[in-house]
C-alpha cells in the first residue's frame, strides 16, 4: 500500500514538472500558517504512513514522512525512548514529514540539539518525480554530500520528504522544573552563566518576571543542580508542552489571528531589548519570540537580530508583506537557486513558499 | 543529464599553468612555491601513499587572497585543492589533475573567542591542538579528536569525528558557520553564531564533508564546551568480542553518557602492548573508556559500567584517573596505526573505515575477522563501538602487487558488507579518491544526484576534482 502511495506521488510530481503546475506539500496541515503564501494543489503526504523499522537497541526509528508525529512519540516512549529535539506539534495531525521539512524544535533544543542533528537518512521525491533515497541509519556517515540535512528547513523546496531515519534518545531518569523570579534582562544572564557549567538544564523560559527551567538526567545530578539554580520546585509539564506546541497563553492571540508573531534567534548572550509587545526568551537566551504592540519596523527588527548574530522570522500573522524570512545575500540566493534547479528543475515544488524568487 | 565533452578533465596545457604561476608569483611573490619537494609534500595524505602532485602550491593570508586564486584558476579552468596539514586518509588531497594546492596553514589565527556564547571563530588553518591551546585558561575545549593534529578546516571539510562522537557529536553538529570561497570566487558567509539553523538551506552542512569539491572552507565557526569537572578513563578486558561490544549496546540503551569507549580486538591489543608498553593487560578485546562530566556523575557512570561490564565477563577497571596515566592511555590507543606498523617493519598499512547499525557490529567485525583469516594477511581492528564504526588496520608489503590487491579485494569487501548489512562505507574518513566505487554502491540513483550539485556549484569542476563524487566524462 505504502509502494502504490509512493508511486502515485512520484506520478503526481511528475505530472505537475510536465505541466510546469506548481504543488503544494502537505500532511496534517499544522503548518500552513508558516511561511509565505501557499500557492498550487495540494499533494497530501498522509498516505505514506507508518513506522518502517524501530529497533530500540539502535536508538533509530524510521517512518514515512506522512506519519503522524503522535504515533512515533507513542511507540518511543513504549520503550522509554523519545525525540530528542522535542518536536512541536503546532496542531492536531502534525506528521513526521512537516516537522522535518520545517526543521523544527522544541524547547530542548538548546540542550540537546536541532531536528537536523538528529536526521540520519532521508528518501525523498525530486521536482522530477525521481524516487531518491540519501544516508542511511547509522550515526556517522560521511559518504557523498550530506544531502540528508539539506532538507531540514527547505519547506519541501528541494524535494517531498517520504521518509525520515531518526536517532532517538533514552527517555531522562529523573526531570523536573523550577521558577526563579526575575526580570529578563537577569534571566539572560542567569541562563548564560548557568549554560557555561555542566548542569542537567533542558529547557529554559522567560515570560512575565518569571524564569522556568527544566533539569533533567540522572537523579544526583538533577538534585544538586537544583540546588545551585535556587527557586522553587513547579510542577512543569504543562509549561513545557505548551510551549512547545504554541498551546501557551502568550501565543494565543496570533494563533488565533489577531495578532503578529516574531521569532528572532540570536546569539544567547544578545543583551535585553524590548521591541514594545509581550516577549518570550527560551533556548538559553538564543530564541525570543515577540508579538508586539503596534507594527514593528520590520527591517530594524532584522537588522537588530543579524547584529547579534543571528535572522528575524515574521512566525505568524496575517500581513507578511514584509517576508517570512531574513533576506538572503545576492551570493547566497544565488546558491539557494543554483541548487533549487538541481532538485526541483520545474519549480513546482512549494513555489514561493521560502523566498519568493524560487 | 548533459555530458558535454567540455566536461572531460585532464590535466591543464603547460601554457596555461605557467602564464598563471607567473601571475601568482607577481602578486604573493615567495608564497608561491613550484620546487618538486614542497610539490611532493603537498601532493598526498596520510593514506595509500599514492601521490599526485599539483604544479604549485600557494601559502594564502586570507579570504581575500584564497577568491582571488579561485577567480584566476576558473579563467583557464585550472583544479585548485586546498590543503591543510595533509593527515587525510583516502588520498583527498592528491592533485589528481594537477593545478594550484592552496596550503591554507599560513590562515593560522583564532578570530574570535565568545566564551560566555560557547563558540569561537578560527581560520581554516588553525589546528585542533593549537585551538584547544589558545583556550587554556577560559575554561572551555574543542572536543573533536581524529587522533592527527589535523587543521580545523580540514577537519569540516571532511566531516571528521573520532574517539568522543558519541558525547560530543561530530564536525557535523558542532560546526555552526563557515566562510567559503565558492568556486566562481565570491566570498560567502553561511550560518551565523543563532544557534537555529540560518535562514534558507543549510548550506553549512553541505559544504561540511563536501571535501573541498564544492568551495574552499576558509574560516569555521564552532561551538566550544566546558572542560568537565572530572574526567577518568579505564580499561576493560573481555573473554570474546560479543561481549565487550553487547555491553556497550546497553550502556547506550540506558543512556549513559561515555565520552569515549574504544575497542580494540586481540591483535590490535597485542600490538599496542607491545608498542606501547602497557603494563597488565593481555591479548584480548578490550574496552577504552573515558568519562566526563562532575565528581559525582562520572562515579555513577563508572560504577554502572563497571557492573554492566561484570555481567558480560569482562575484567575488573584498570583506572586512569591522573592525566598523565590517561594520556598514556589514550596515545597507546591513537598509536594503534603505528604499532600495527611495527608489527610488520618495511610492510605499509591503511585502514578500512565501515560504520553498521550497531545491532550488526558484533556481526560486522567478526564476519570480517574471518575474511581477514582466509587472506593471509595481518590486519587488525580498532572500532568506536558507541557509534558502530571500525577500522581495519590493513598490513601489506608494497613490493608486492599481488599483495596489495588481495588487501584492496578485502578492503573492498568490507565496505559492502557495511552497506549490506545497512551501514556504510565510510563513517568518518569520507571518500577522497579510494571509496568512489564503494559510494555508487552505498547511494545507487543518488549520486546523479550528488553529480548535479557538483555540476551546479562547480560547472568548470576546478575545485579538488576527481574527489568525492564520481563524474562522468572524466578523462
Amino acid at each position: 500500500m505504502a509502494e502504490a502511495a509512493l508511486a502515485e506521488l512520484q506520478e503526481r510530481v511528475r505530472a505537475a514538472a510536465a505541466a510546469r503546475r506548481p504543488l503544494r506539500i502537505r500532511g496534517g496541515g499544522t503548518k500552513d500558517f508558516y511561511g509565505r503564501a501557499l500557492a498550487g494543489d495540494v499533494l497530501d503526504t498522509r498516505a505514506l504512513a507508518g513506522i518502517v523499522a524501530y529497533e530500540p537497541t539502535e536508538l533509530v526509528v524510521t517512518a514515512r514522512a506522512g506519519t503522524p508525529l503522535a504515533e512515533i512519540e507513542d511507540a518511543l516512549a513504549a520503550r522509554g525512548q523519545m525525540l530528542a529535539f522535542e518536536p512541536p506539534h503546532h496542531g492536531i495531525g502534525t506528521t513526521l514529514g512537516g516537522v522535518v521539512a520545517a526543521g523544527f524544535s522544541g524547547p530542548r533544543r538548546a540542550s540537546a540539539g536541532a531536528a537536523r542533528d538528529f536526521v540520519l537518512g532521508v528518501r525523498i521525491v525530486d521536482g522530477s518525480g525521481e524516487a531518491l533515497a540519501f544516508g542511511g541509519r547509522v550515526i556517522k556517515n560521511v559518504a557523498g554530500f550530506d544531502v540528508s540535512r539539506l532538507m531540514c528547513g527547505a519547506l519541501g523546496t528541494l524535494g517531498v520528504l517520504t521518509e525520515v531515519s531518526l536517532k532517538c534518545v533514552p527517555r531522562p531518569k529523573v526531570e523536573t522544573t523550577r521558577v526563579v523570579e526575575c526580570d529578563a534582562g537577569e534571566a539572560i544572564r542567569r541562563v548564560n552563566e548557568w549554560g557555561a557549567k555542566p548542569l542537567p538544564i533542558s529547557a529554559t523560559c522567560h515570560h512575565a518576571g518569571r524564569l522556568w527551567l527544566r533539569l533533567s538526567g540522572a537523579a544526583a545530578a538533577v538534585q544538586s543542580a537544583a540546588g545551585t539554580i535556587g527557586g522553587s520546585e513547579v510542577d512543569g509539564s504543562a509549561q513545557w508542552d505548551g510551549l512547545r506546541d504554541q498551546a501557551h497563553d502568550f501565543f494565543a492571540a496570533a494563533c488565533e489571528g489577531r495578532a503578529t508573531l516574531w521569532r528572532l534567534s540570536v546569539s544567547s548572550t544578545a543583551p535585553w531589548s524590548d521591541f514594545g509587545g509581550d516577549m518570550l526568551v527560551e533556548w538559553g537566551g538564543a530564541l525570543r519570540w515577540l508579538v508586539p504592540r503596534a507594527p514593528v519596523d520590520a527591517e530594524a527588527l532584522r537588522a537588530w537580530a543579524q547584529r547579534h548574530g543571528g535572522h528575524a522570522t515574521l512566525f505568524r500573522g496575517p500581513d507578511k508583506s514584509a517576508g517570512a524570512f531574513q533576506p538572503l545575500s545576492p551570493a547566497v540566493l544565488g546558491l539557494h537557486q543554483r541548487l533549487k534547479a538541481v532538485f526541483d528543475p520545474q519549480g513546482v515544488l512549494n513555489r514561493g513558499r521560502l523566498y519568493a524568487e524560487f | 543529464m548533459t555530458n558535454p565533452a567540455s566536461d572531460v578533465r585532464t590535466r591543464p596545457a603547460a601554457g596555461d599553468v605557467a602564464a598563471l604561476t607567473a601571475r601568482l608569483r607577481a602578486d604573493y611573490g615567495e608564497r608561491v612555491v613550484t620546487s618538486h619537494a614542497v610539490r611532493e609534500q603537498h601532493g598526498h595524505g596520510e593514506g595509500l601513499a599514492d601521490a599526485a602532485l599539483p604544479d604549485v602550491v600557494v601559502f594564502p593570508h586570507g579570504n581575500e587572497e584564497v577568491a582571488a586564486v579561485v577567480r584566476l584558476c576558473g579563467a583557464t579552468r585550472i583544479p585548485v585543492i586546498a590543503f591543510g596539514v595533509g593527515t587525510s586518509l583516502e588520498g583527498h588531497v592528491a592533485a589528481l589533475y594537477g593545478g594550484v594546492c592552496l596550503d591554507l596553514s599560513q590562515m593560522n589565527r583564532v578570530l574570535e573567542v565568545n566564551a560566555e556564547d560557547l563558540d569561537c571563530r578560527v581560520q581554516a588553518g588553525v589546528t585542533r591542538e593549537q585551538l584547544n591551546a589558545e583556550l587554556k585558561g577560559t575554561g572551555l575545549f574543542f572536543p573533536i579528536d581524529p587522533g592527527a593534529n589535523a587543521t580545523l578546516g580540514g577537519m569540516a571539510s571532511t566531516r571528521a569525528s573520532g574517539t568522543n562522537a558519541v558525547r560530543y557529536g561530530t564536525m557535523r553538529e558542532n560546526v555552526l558557520g563557515l566562510t567559503v570561497v565558492t568556486a566562481d570566487g565570491r566570498i560567502v558567509r553561511t550560518g551565523s553564531r543563532a544557534r537555529k539553523s540560518s535562514a534558507g538551506y543549510d548550506l553549512t552542512r553541505l559544504y561540511v564533508g563536501a571535501e573541498g569539491t564544492l568551495g574552499i572552507i576558509t574560516e569555521v565557526q564552532l561551538r566550544l564546551y566546558g572542560i568537565p569537572e572530572a574526567i577518568s578513563a579505564a580499561v576493560c578486558q573481555f573473554p570474546d568480542l560479543k561481549s565487550a561490544v553487547d555491553t556497550v549496546i546497553v550502556a547506550t540503551q540506558l543512556g549513559i553518557p561515555v565520552a569515549r569507549v574504544e575497542l580494540l580486538d586481540d591483535v590490535q591489543m597485542d600490538a599496542c602492548i607491545r608498542y606501547s608498553k602497557l603494563e597488565g593487560f593481555e591479548a584480548r578485546p578490550t574496552l577504552f573508556f573515558e568519562f566526563h562530566g562532575t565528581e559525582a556523575g562520572v562515579r555513577e557512570q563508572a560504577g554502572t559500567i563497571q557492573s554492566l561490564a561484570a555481567d558480560h565477563g569482562g575484567s575488573a577497571f584498570q583506572w586512569a584517573t591522573a592525566p598523565e596515566d590517561r594520556s598514556k592511555l589514550w596515545k597507546a590507543r591513537h598509536n594503534a596505526y603505528y604499532a600495527v606498523l611495527a608489527l610488520a617493519p618495511g610492510r605499509q598499512a591503511f585502514a578500512t573505515d565501515a560504520c553498521v547499525p550497531i545491532s550488526r557490529l558484533t556481526d560486522c567485525v567478526l564476519e570480517t575477522q574471518a575474511d581477514v583469516a582466509t587472506t593471509g594477511l595481518v590486519a587488525p581492528i580498532v572500532g568506536h563501538v558507541g557509534d558502530g564504526n571500525f577500522h581495519l588496520v590493513i598490513l601489506f608489503d608494497p613490493g608486492s602487487a599481488d599483495e596489495r590487491a588481495k588487501a584492496e579485494a578485502l578492503a573492498r569487501r568490507v565496505s559492502l558488507r557495511a552497506i549490506a548489512m545497512g551501514g556504510t562505507c565510510t563513517g568518518e574518513h569520507g571518500i577522497g579518491v579510494h571509496k568512489l566505487d564503494a559510494l555508487v554502491a552505498e547511494h545507487g540513483d543518488a549520486v546523479a544526484l550528488m553529480q548535479a550539485i557538483k555540476r551546479a556549484l562547480d560547472p568548470h569542476d576546478i575545485m579538488n576534482p576527481g574527489k568525492t563524487v564520481p563524474m562522468p566524462g572524466r578523462g
